[in-house]
């Protein structure tokens, strides 16, 4: 565990290597990449296992010293972030392996490499950060590496756009996390995590404040994660190669603002209203994602939108004070979702299209995919036995034993419909008839099918080590030794699981009729209510309402700042440069006219300082 | 001065400046008597190695308590031995981009002459810094200026080198006849050419007639000094001088010539102007705190004129002359906010700013030496041809712009809290900096889409002279090193310097 800062080392030793060398390798580069990752994932297991043992690890040391203030860096290992270690180099390390199919004869192929490599060092980076600061510039670097690989086909118009989206909607939530985290250090003198929680049990910052900043905090939690209203880049950002989907926008970066509210969460439960705010935005999200999700025909939109909804889920789990719950669903999602998010792929590897009303009847010809898409698919929806059955049934319980009822209900709909589009995607992409030729399909090579058989096994068992039945492993370790997370597991009424399961059965159900057996009209929602499949299938016209909105006060401004350019800026300018012009005619004849004009100038200052002076009698003021 | 005197004096504390003196002499003679036709590069060699030998020499007397002889016009403090160090590395830096400059044309018969002058010239640097008489200071400053003449006329059949030397003649000779003048109302109020003498006799006088006349020589000298420094209103000299000389004499003039400008500046002002009483109401208040307003006014001026112009620019040793002249506005900062940690932040400054501009300077050298091509296309799919000198010279341009990982970055947060940390704070100061940093993002990252979103111009494989590398291998590391472990060298300065406290002894 001492030597836990290395795992970050080795992908960005991949990056380097890769920028500097790529260009010789050529495809071998996924060598390199798959290797150093590698190493990286089996030392986190090593830090991870250690940590079942021994108790939290800090290292730090100065790192800048100002004055007399210490700005200190390093790195911890308690079980938050041993675990998250663990989940984001095994995730990105099926990426590189599944990349190495997926990318094939791309040109930049190595580039594709070097970027993976650089994400998953900002990603390691951020979650062995002990203080807000060091978080905060590896959540820039995250940032960065995301806009890199949401923009990898920069030659695509909306692959540029996307990635532009990404980073300012980002961005914007930074300011909020950048504002907070300054309030925090004025307020404790310390971005450390322990100081800061020490300040906060011991009262020393006002109640107002704690929700404030833990608010503010939230607001860039919320832009990472792709919280209501600052989601719209997320579905967006699917423009970029899929792999980078499954890693980047499913699995880990995604999660990163779920993990900083983790990560400071004996700050939010100082504050109820900080808490209710995650709670309220998580429901909200979850719901409204995933009806937008019911109508979309895109693939990779579809997992988008219910990886919002899934995120949301997550923040609903914290924002009831479900630690644990919040935790454990991070966990079983990185896995089940990230499965998705490679089979998608593999199929879009094979048919060349993104539209699901284009596919049908694969299920024959991807005898590899199809299973495992079904696994993710079940895990997803929350059947029993598989993950997501168990991490979302502490969500429920901690919902409602926190007594957020309305909440409780909302999220209850919300896996209604989690249910029927997961399913309604899986009926129109698998069973059926095609409903366009498709030809040439076949199975994704094992490059790409190993990484999706490791996950698919993860989505079924990772539940395991969390239930309600087999003993709650995972929730008693997590908050060992930290009373202020809350407890292992909440007792809640064992109706519940039943709802749950009865809920998402039902979505299956009514999912399998109009989409697998087709007893009931495909078209009911647009025949019926067409104003609401409309408002759907736009998505709320979210982004229309910021087009006509934000982007237009944001143009206008823009507008007028370029008449300040013109006419002022730009005048001063072509002022000097006439000037020097005119100068510069007679000088270039005799050669000394613009050192002429650069003693003036001196000249010329010296007189105003001593215009100035004497004026003032010496002195301003 | 008989002869016993003469050798009771510790000459010791003189060796970095024997070395460098010596070596430039004998490398004149050999100059002579080599045959016409033969190879001077080993004349180079020998000057690196003399640098290299100064440079050792001085880190042997970095313990030594603060000594003075030749009647304390000669004094090494640790103010002196902090900075010479980085001038010395400065020196020995650009003396490895002069050893693998190799012009078109106009440079052959001259090549003995380039190496030995980067020596005098540096020797000037070094008496400046040690200085503690008016008389060495400026002596110290002329041998620097009249070596950069001629250094940066070098090439005598290229027209844009003789231009800029003209130019920088003529504007040098101005502001050495501003700086003098300066300095004879000093002389005239004290009585006295030595600093410890006029810091006695200032901190004692109170005669408010006589406190205004050293108000206007304040503003003289200031003045006359920021010709070395390159900022306002002392700039203008700066681009086209930079354009045109030799890339290897840009960068000197642009690091080491700009490090001594610094230095000498911050000893006058410290030791003249703080000691001096403002002769206001409270009178408690030294003159130099009173005239802080100015140094902010100008730092301010320097600040905006150096990156707005830098946006129009296409010629990359302008664009660098401008983002030179920024870069010393960021440094008066330091100086106008005059915090408790003004030495470190300035100290820590000036060294980032030598290791990322000259790094850059060694690449702009590469790229544009033998086609003469300076325009900012010349970087065009960099990264395609030279992925190794596209990811360096990014990670210098990073740096110049001040993003988190980079020396650049600390040195810009050190300044920047240092405007915080006095009572009243400098908000506007800040906010200057602040804005004029973000317009800097613009022209920096330009060059950066050059070299890496452009297609390349021609595909033909650049050769890396082994001097080059040096260079790029030093700077690129000390540039992220000390951007991550700023500490390393903050460390070594307080504990080898010991806060610069025996400056005023």
């Amino acid at each position: 565990m001492e030597n836990a800062w290395i795992i970050p080392l080795f992908p960005l030793l991949s990056f380097l290597f890769l920028l500097l060398f790529g260009k010789k390798l050529k495809e071998n580069s996924a060598f390199v990449g798959i290797l150093l990752v590698g190493i990286s994932f089996v030392y986190s297991l090593i830090v991870l296992f250690e940590r079942f043992s021994q108790p939290t690890y800090k290292a730090e040391g100065t790192w800048l010293s100002i004055g007399d203030v210490q700005l200190t860096a390093g790195f911890e290992v308690n079980q938050l972030n041993a675990l998250m270690l663990v989940i984001v180099s095994l995730v990105s390390l099926l990426v590189h392996t599944y990349s190495k199919g997926y990318m094939h004869d791309d040109e930049r192929f190595h580039v594709f490499y070097a970027y993976l490599g650089l994400f998953t060092f900002a990603m390691l980076g951020l979650v062995l950060s002990p203080n807000l600061l060091q978080t905060y510039i590896f959540w820039e670097l995250v940032g960065v590496g995301s806009f890199l690989l949401i923009g990898f086909y920069f030659y695509k118009e909306d692959a540029k756009k996307a990635a532009k989206k990404a980073f300012i909607m980002t961005r914007i939530g930074d300011v909020g996390l950048f504002i907070g985290m300054i309030l925090l250090f004025w307020q404790v003198g310390s971005f450390e995590y322990d100081e800061i929680f020490a300040a906060v049990e011991t009262g020393s910052i006002s109640t107002g404040m704690i929700t404030l900043t833990a608010i503010l905090i939230f607001i860039g939690a919320v832009g990472k994660s792709g919280q209501f209203p600052l989601h719209t880049w997320l579905p967006d950002a699917m423009e970029g190669p899929t792999p980078v989907s499954a890693l980047i926008h499913a699995a880990t970066m995604v999660a990163a603002g779920v993990y900083l509210v983790a990560a400071l969460f004996p700050l939010f439960t100082a504050s109820e209203t900080a808490l209710m705010t995650v709670a309220v935005i998580g429901a909200i999200t979850a719901i409204f994602a995933a009806s937008i999700g019911l109508v979309q025909t895109d693939i990779k939109r579809i997992l988008a939108y219910s990886t919002v909804s899934q995120l949301g889920y997550m923040m609903l789990a914290l924002g009831s004070a479900g630690y644990v719950a919040g935790v454990f669903h991070l966990m079983t999602h990185a896995f089940f979702k990230a499965l998705l998010f490679l089979a998608a792929g593999s199929v879009i590897h094979a048919v060349h299209t993104q539209n699901i009303e284009e596919m049908g009847g694969l299920w024959k010809k991807l005898r590899v995919t199809g299973p495992l898409f079904l696994v993710g698919t079940l895990a997803i929806s929350g059947v029993p036995l598989f993950s997501g059955f168990f991490s979302k049934d502490e969500i429920l319980i901690s919902a409602w034993v926190h007594g957020n009822i309305a909440l409780f209900w909302l999220a209850v709909i919300a896996a209604f419909f989690t249910a029927f589009y997961m399913f309604r995607l899986f009926f129109l992409v698998f069973t059926g008839e095609a409903r366009k030729e498709i030809r040439n399909v076949h199975e994704s090579p094992s490059v790409m099918t190993l990484p999706m058989v490791v996950l698919g096994v993860l989505a079924v068992v990772a539940g395991y080590v969390n239930t309600p039945w087999f003993g709650t492993f995972l929730g008693d370790w997590l908050v060992e030794g930290n009373e202020a997370l809350g407890h292992g597991h909440v007792e809640g009424p064992a109706w519940i699981m039943i709802v749950a399961t009865l809920v998402s059965l039902a979505g299956i159900f009514l999912a399998y009729l109009m989409y697998g057996k087709k007893s009931l009209s495909r078209d009911w929602l647009s025949s019926r209510a067409p104003v609401t499949y409309s408002v759907l299938y736009n998505k709320y016209f979210i982004d229309e309402f910021y087009e006509l909105t934000i982007v237009n006060i944001t143009k206008f401004f823009s507008l007028f700042l370029k008449y300040i350019e013109v006419f002022i800026v730009e005048g001063i300018i072509k002022l000097v440069v006439e000037v020097v012009q005119t100068f510069g005619k007679t000088g270039s004849r005799v050669h000394n006219g613009q050192v002429q004009m650069y003693g003036t100038v001196a000249f010329v200052g010296l007189a105003v300082l001593f215009v100035i002076f004497a004026v003032t009698g010496g002195y301003f003021g | 001065m008989d002869l016993e005197q003469m050798l009771s004096y510790q000459w010791a504390i003189m060796t970095p400046e024997f070395i460098i003196l010596g070596i430039a002499t004998i490398l004149s003679i050999m100059d002579l008597f080599m045959p016409k036709n033969q190879d001077r590069k080993i004349l180079g060699w020998i000057a690196f190695t003399a640098i290299i030998a100064a440079f050792v020499s001085l880190l042997g007397l970095v313990d030594l308590e603060v000594t003075s002889i030749l009647y304390d016009t000669f004094r090494l403090d640790s103010y002196a031995k902090a900075f010479k160090l980085l001038l010395l590395i400065g020196a020995a830096l650009v003396m490895l981009l002069a050893i693998s400059y190799e012009p078109k044309e106009g440079m052959k018969e001259y090549k003995g002459e380039f190496y030995y002058l980067f020596l005098t010239a540096l020797l000037g640097a070094m008496v400046m810094s040690s200085s503690g008489d008016l008389i060495t200071l400026f002596v110290g400053l002329e041998l620097l200026s009249l070596s950069s003449y001629i250094l940066a006329g070098i090439r005598k059949k290229h027209l844009p080198s003789n231009e800029s030397a003209m130019k920088y003649v003529i504007n040098g000779g101005i502001s050495t006849a501003v700086t003098l003048f300066g300095l004879s109302y000093v002389f005239g109020l004290t009585g006295s050419t030595n600093l410890t003498e006029i810091t006695g006799v200032l901190s004692a006088n109170f005669d408010t007639q006589q406190i205004y006349l050293l108000g206007l020589s304040f503003l003289l000298v200031f003045v006359g000094l920021s010709f070395k420094l390159a900022s306002v209103p002392f700039h203008m000299w700066a681009p086209d001088v930079y354009q045109g000389a030799p890339t290897p004499v840009t960068a000197f003039l642009s690091v080491v010539s700009k490090t001594a400008g610094f230095v000498i500046l911050l000893r006058i002002l410290l030791t003249v102007y703080g000691a001096a009483p403002s002769g206001s109401s409270t009178a408690s208040y030294p003159m130099l705190i009173k005239m802080q307003d100015y140094i902010a006014l100008l730092a301010g001026a320097t600040m905006i004129i150096g990156n707005v112009i830098a946006l129009r620019q296409r010629n990359v040793k302008r664009l660098f002359a401008y983002s030179s002249i920024a870069h010393a506005g960021y440094l008066l900062v330091a100086i106008a906010a005059l915090s408790a940690f003004m030495f470190d932040a300035m100290w820590f400054y000036l060294g980032a700013y030598l290791f990322m501009n000259l790094g850059a300077f060694a690449i702009i050298q590469l790229i544009s030496g033998k086609s003469d091509n300076e325009d900012i296309s010349a970087f065009a799919g960099l990264y395609k041809r030279s992925p190794i000198l596209a990811v360096s010279m990014g990670v210098f341009l990073l740096s110049l712009a001040g993003i988190p990982g980079t020396a650049g970055f600390i040195g810009k947060l050190n300044i920047f809290m240092g405007t915080f940390y006095v009572d009243p704070a400098h908000y506007v100061l800040a906010s200057v900096m602040i804005a004029t940093t973000v317009i800097s993002y613009f022209y920096y990252f330009g060059i950066f889409t050059q070299m890496f979103f452009r297609p390349a111009a021609s595909d033909e494989k650049i050769k890396l002279p082994a001097g080059i590398i040096v260079v790029l291998v030093i700077t690129v590391a000390a540039t992220i090193v000390f951007g991550l472990f700023p500490n390393l060298a903050f460390d070594f300065l307080h504990t080898s310097f010991n806060g610069f406290s025996d400056m005023f002894q």
